[in-house]
C-alpha cells in the first residue's frame, strides 16, 4: 500500500469517528447543551408528575392530584426574591392566562406557580407576590412544597436545575410546563414566546387530546 | 523517556478525584486549565508511544494530517457546552475525557505537528484563533445558561478567557510578521 492510500484511509476513519462522536454527543445534532438534551429527553419520556404536597398562598394544604383533579395544569417554577427572570416569567404566565378562553379556566385547566424557596416564600409572601401578577389564588395559585425530599424529586423529574448562588439567590432554568390530564408532562415551552405557548395550550384544550 | 514519565505523573495527578473535582468546580479552569493540561500530559507521554509503535505512526500518520484532524476533532468536541456538563454528571463521559484528551489529542498532536507542512500548521493555527473567537462570542453573548452546572457569570468569564487566548494568538502572529525573527536566532 502506498503512503497516500494509507493516509486517505486513516483520515476517512478519523472523520467517521468524529462524525459518530458528535452525532452521539449531540443526539443527532439536535442538542448542543445539556439543557436542550434534557428537554429532548423529557418530551420523549413524558415523565409523570410526582406526588407532592402543596401549601398555597391561602394557607391551604393539598396534594397535586387533589388540585389538578384530571385537569390540565400550567406550571412555572420561581421564587419571590428573584429579581431577574421570575418576574418576567410570571408576567408572561399572566399573559398566557389572559389569552386562554375564560370558559376553559378552572374547568379544564388550572395554573400553578411553584416556589422552590420554601423557607422564605410563606403564604403571606406568596399572597403579596400573587397580587402583582393578577393571580386570583384559585384558578391560578402560588404554592410552596414544604417537604424538601418531595421538592427535590419534582425538580429532578421535570428537569428544573436550581443552583443557590450563596447570596440568597438562585440560578435556575425557566420554562412553561404543561401537565396533561393523566398527570404526565406534555410540553415544555419557551416562556418568552407567549403567543406560541398559549396557542399550544389552546389546541390541547380544543381537541381535548388524550395524553 | 524522562518526559514521558513526567507526563504520566501529571496525568495521574490530574486524575486524582480531589484534584479533578477542584478543577472542574470552576468553569474556566475546567476548560482552559484541566483540559489543556490533559492534552499536555498526553503530549509528554507521546514519546513513549513513538518509541513503542514507530511503524504504526509512520504508516498511518506519515504526513501528520490524520493525527492533527483527530486532535482538532477531540478538542472541538470538548468545547461543546454539553460535553462539559456531561463530564460532570455522567461517569462515562468523564472517563472518555480522561482517555480522549491525552491519548487521542495530546499524543497525535506531538506526533503530527513536526510532520505537518507549514501550510497545515497555518490552517490549524487559524482554526484555533477562529474557534476561540466564536467561543467567546457564544459564551459572552448568550443570555441563557449554556451549562446547567455553572453560573451565568462563570460562563461570561470563560468567554472573556477564550477571547484573551485568541488575542494572544493574534499578537503572536503579528509579531511574527512585523519583527525580524533572524535577530533572535
Amino acid at each position: 500500500m502506498t503512503k497516500n492510500r494509507r493516509t486517505m484511509i486513516s483520515v476517512t476513519l478519523i472523520l467517521l469517528f468524529g462524525f459518530v462522536l458528535f452525532y452521539q454527543g449531540t443526539d443527532g445534532f439536535r442538542a448542543f447543551t445539556q439543557e436542550s438534551a434534557r428537554t429532548y429527553e423529557l418530551l420523549k419520556n413524558k415523565p409523570e408528575f410526582p406526588s407532592v404536597t402543596l401549601q398555597d398562598s391561602n394557607n391551604r394544604t393539598y396534594t397535586f392530584e387533589e388540585f389538578s383533579e384530571g385537569k390540565y395544569v400550567f406550571i412555572t417554577f420561581m421564587y419571590t426574591n428573584c429579581g431577574t427572570v421570575c418576574p418576567q416569567l410570571e408576567k408572561n404566565m399572566s399573559e398566557v392566562y389572559d389569552l386562554i378562553p375564560s370558559e376553559y379556566i378552572g374547568e379544564d385547566i388550572v395554573f400553578l406557580s411553584i416556589s422552590f424557596d420554601p423557607t422564605r416564600d410563606d403564604p403571606e409572601t406568596l399572597t403579596k407576590y400573587r397580587s402583582y401578577f393578577g393571580s386570583d389564588g384559585e384558578t391560578w395559585r402560588m404554592a410552596r412544597i414544604n417537604n424538601q425530599e418531595e421538592q427535590d424529586k419534582l425538580l429532578e423529574r421535570l428537569g428544573v436545575v436550581v443552583i443557590p448562588d450563596g447570596q440568597g439567590n438562585f440560578q435556575h432554568n425557566s420554562a412553561f410546563y404543561l401537565i396533561g390530564q393523566q398527570g404526565h408532562l406534555l410540553e415544555m415551552m419557551d416562556y418568552t414566546k407567549i403567543i406560541k405557548a398559549s396557542d399550544t395550550v389552546i389546541s390541547y384544550l380544543n381537541n381535548k387530546v388524550e395524553d | 523517556m524522562k518526559l514521558a514519565k513526567y507526563g504520566l505523573v501529571l496525568y495521574i495527578f490530574l486524575a486524582l478525584p480531589p484534584v479533578a473535582n477542584l478543577l472542574e468546580s470552576i468553569m474556566i479552569v475546567h476548560m482552559h486549565m484541566q483540559m489543556p493540561l490533559l492534552v499536555a500530559s498526553g503530549f509528554l507521554m507521546a514519546g513513549f508511544f513513538q518509541l513503542k509503535f514507530p511503524n504504526f505512526l509512520e504508516k498511518w500518520n506519515s504526513n501528520g494530517i490524520p493525527g492533527i484532524i483527530l486532535f482538532v476533532i477531540i478538542w472541538s468536541y470538548w468545547m461543546l457546552p454539553r460535553a462539559m456538563d456531561e463530564a460532570i454528571t455522567l461517569q462515562v463521559v468523564e472517563l472518555f475525557k480522561f482517555i480522549s484528551l491525552p491519548f487521542l489529542a495530546g499524543v497525535p498532536l506531538r506526533d503530527s505537528w513536526k510532520k505537518l507542512s507549514s501550510i497545515g500548521k497555518d490552517i490549524v493555527y487559524l482554526y484555533f484563533i477562529i474557534m476561540f473567537i466564536v467561543m467567546a462570542w457564544i459564551y459572552i453573548g448568550s443570555e441563557s445558561q449554556l451549562c446547567n452546572n455553572y453560573l451565568l457569570v462563570e460562563q461570561k468569564t470563560l468567554g472573556w478567557g477564550s477571547l484573551a487566548i485568541a488575542a494572544c494568538m493574534i499578537i503572536y502572529l503579528l509579531q511574527l510578521i512585523f519583527i525580524d525573527q533572524s535577530e533572535f536566532e
